[in-house]
């Protein structure tokens, strides 16, 4: 078997902004399984390399990028198309969402590729090849269209340079029971709900979602290493799970952590 | 010897004079405004009382009889209405008694609340016409915003040729949407193509208040959304049966309003 190569750095970027995701703890755990590579941490990605441009290049940029990820906000969940305009209300929240990082709102659901095509640009051409691993954290939620039922599904992650993983995502986009879901259809109460179904599914603020976003940011690296990025192993923490209680199986009650071939392929990393 | 009566005798001639009368002269009063509001929902209530403390002439349009819109009830038709943190505070302010129920989540009883709060809105001075739908909007130059058309309820509700009543129309500095999930405001500048609302909304996400509140503000010149009627304008994911972003996304279309006004 070839042997695949780590990237030298990865570049892990917090804006998760949610206190039970360690990101320090996702940083350990990758430095034991790719021991020569360098684990760095940084600032909520648009912030952080808007932080390098001079005033007036930052101002531009933000008034375009907020602009940008206006237009790429789904417009419905069976409608694949975009808007050409936005309402001038849209693109003052992206602004504030960029210019102060510690805003927690999220709800807005984007196209996950446009998002990140968006975000792309803002790798600097120094750090734009495949010796790094540009890795971002957040709280925002995007969605992927479906050709084959011609809707959107929400998603956890978009894996690509940069790849991104969704911590709210997480909690919305695996399915919750099916039972959760025909409960709440009679009308019962979202809280109510949860108590019943406590457990079975991440939640906001769940102390397990570290460990479980772990996983996630293996695939990331299996994709960038230009690997399959999920695994048919149910138990494996590459698996590509569609239900809440599959997540919960594949990274964190399961026996081991990655299945033999998986686990054989980082063994021989090069 | 007569029974002594416990009201005073008065005409029903009298009392009819008192009711057109006074009605007259307060809708003569109103319909110059400082802020007309379109829907006694809480984001309406709260964003009229907020503007009538800073003492703003206000009035709301309410189509049905009773003001409080959704408030009274919860979900599933049940009375008790849950906030999350900070949305309590404004059950502190309104003197309702409410209950921690677990951290960030409050509850407290519908009934309670939302007659505090129209009592609060109708002390700070906001007057109402209920029973009266939004028609359309008053446009003036460059097409801001700058009142409203309006019309009786019962008229809407019979059939055009028994009911070919004109409405009239109702000025204001500033108009604000608050009218929920049907945002009449901003789908009547649809209709006449001066903006596009933004789709979507229906994807189930469980939190959506801070972008509610997020998003509250002037959508079109002299025209602010506000309450559930800011997640149909901006297409955000619906949101479960908490009221605290309504309370404080008419809170900050009041700060907007006033905003606005001191710059005009």
């Amino acid at each position: 078997m070839a042997k695949i190569n780590a990237p030298s750095i990865f570049y892990l970027y917090d804006g998760s902004k949610t206190e039970t995701f360690k990101i320090k703890e996702v940083g350990q755990y990758l430095k034991t399984i790719f021991k020569r590579s360098k684990i760095k941490i940084r600032q909520e990605f648009v912030f952080y390399h808007l932080s390098y441009l001079s005033s007036v290049e930052k101002k531009n940029k933000i008034d375009e990028l907020s602009q940008k990820f206006a237009l790429v906000k789904i417009r419905g969940v069976k409608n694949k198309g975009f808007y050409s305009d936005f309402l001038p209300g849209e693109v003052e929240y992206e602004k504030k969402r960029i210019l102060n990082p510690e805003n927690k709102s999220y709800g807005v659901v984007y196209d996950g590729f446009k998002l990140r095509a968006n975000l792309a640009e803002l790798i600097p051409k120094s750090e734009s090849n495949l010796q790094y691993s540009h890795i971002i954290f957040t709280n925002q939620l995007f969605a992927t269209w479906d050709e084959s039922d011609k809707r959107y599904h929400l998603r956890v992650s978009i894996y690509g340079f940069p790849s991104i993983i969704s911590t709210t995502g997480i909690v919305e986009a695996p399915a919750k029971p099916r039972v959760f879901y025909l409960k709440q259809q009679l009308g019962v109460d979202r809280i109510t709900l949860k108590k019943e179904f406590a457990g079975r599914f991440i939640d906001y603020n769940d102390p397990r979602l570290t460990e479980v976003i772990k996983g996630y940011t293996l695939q990331a690296i299996f994709y960038q290493m230009g690997e399959n990025p999920f695994c048919n192993d149910k138990n494996c923490r590459l698996y590509n799970a569609h239900w809440q209680e599959e997540v919960i199986q594949a990274q964190l009650n399961s026996p081991y952590e990655l299945c033999q071939t998986h686990k054989h392929l980082l063994n021989e990393l090069g | 010897m007569s029974e002594k009566k416990i009201f005073t005798a008065v005409g029903e001639k009298e009392i009819t004079r008192t009711i057109v009368s006074r009605f007259a002269e307060q809708f003569c009063e109103y319909v110059e405004n400082d802020c007309i509001i379109i829907g006694a929902g809480p984001a309406g209530l709260m964003a009229g009382k907020e503007l009538a403390k800073h003492n703003l002439k206000v009035f709301i349009i309410e189509r049905n009889n009773y003001l409080g819109g959704g408030f009274w009830i919860g979900g599933y038709l049940m009375n008790k209405i849950t906030v999350r943190e900070p949305g309590q505070e404004i059950l502190h302010e309104l003197g309702v008694p409410f209950e921690k129920v677990s951290n960030g989540l409050y509850v407290t009883d519908g009934p309670h609340v939302c007659s505090k709060l129209i009592a609060a809105t109708c002390d700070a001075g906001v007057k109402f016409a209920n029973m009266t739908v939004f028609d359309d909007v008053v446009l003036r130059e460059k097409n801001r915003v700058n009142g409203v058309v309006i019309n009786w309820t019962p008229i809407k509700a019979l059939p055009r040729e028994i009911t070919c009543v004109d409405p009239v129309a109702l000025e204001a500095k500033m108009v604000i949407d608050a009218s929920g999930h049907d945002a009449c405001v901003v789908k009547k500048l649809e209709e006449r193509g001066l903006l596009k609302t933004q789709g979507f909304g229906a994807m189930w996400v469980e939190v959506s208040e801070d972008l509610v509140v997020e998003h509250t503000g002037e959508v079109h010149p002299g025209l602010i959304v506000a309450g559930m009627a800011v997640a149909t304008t901006y297409g955000l994911p619906r949101m479960g049966p908490t009221f605290g972003a309504m309370l404080l996304s008419g809170k900050k279309a009041a700060e907007v309003v006033l905003e606005k006004l001191k710059k005009k």
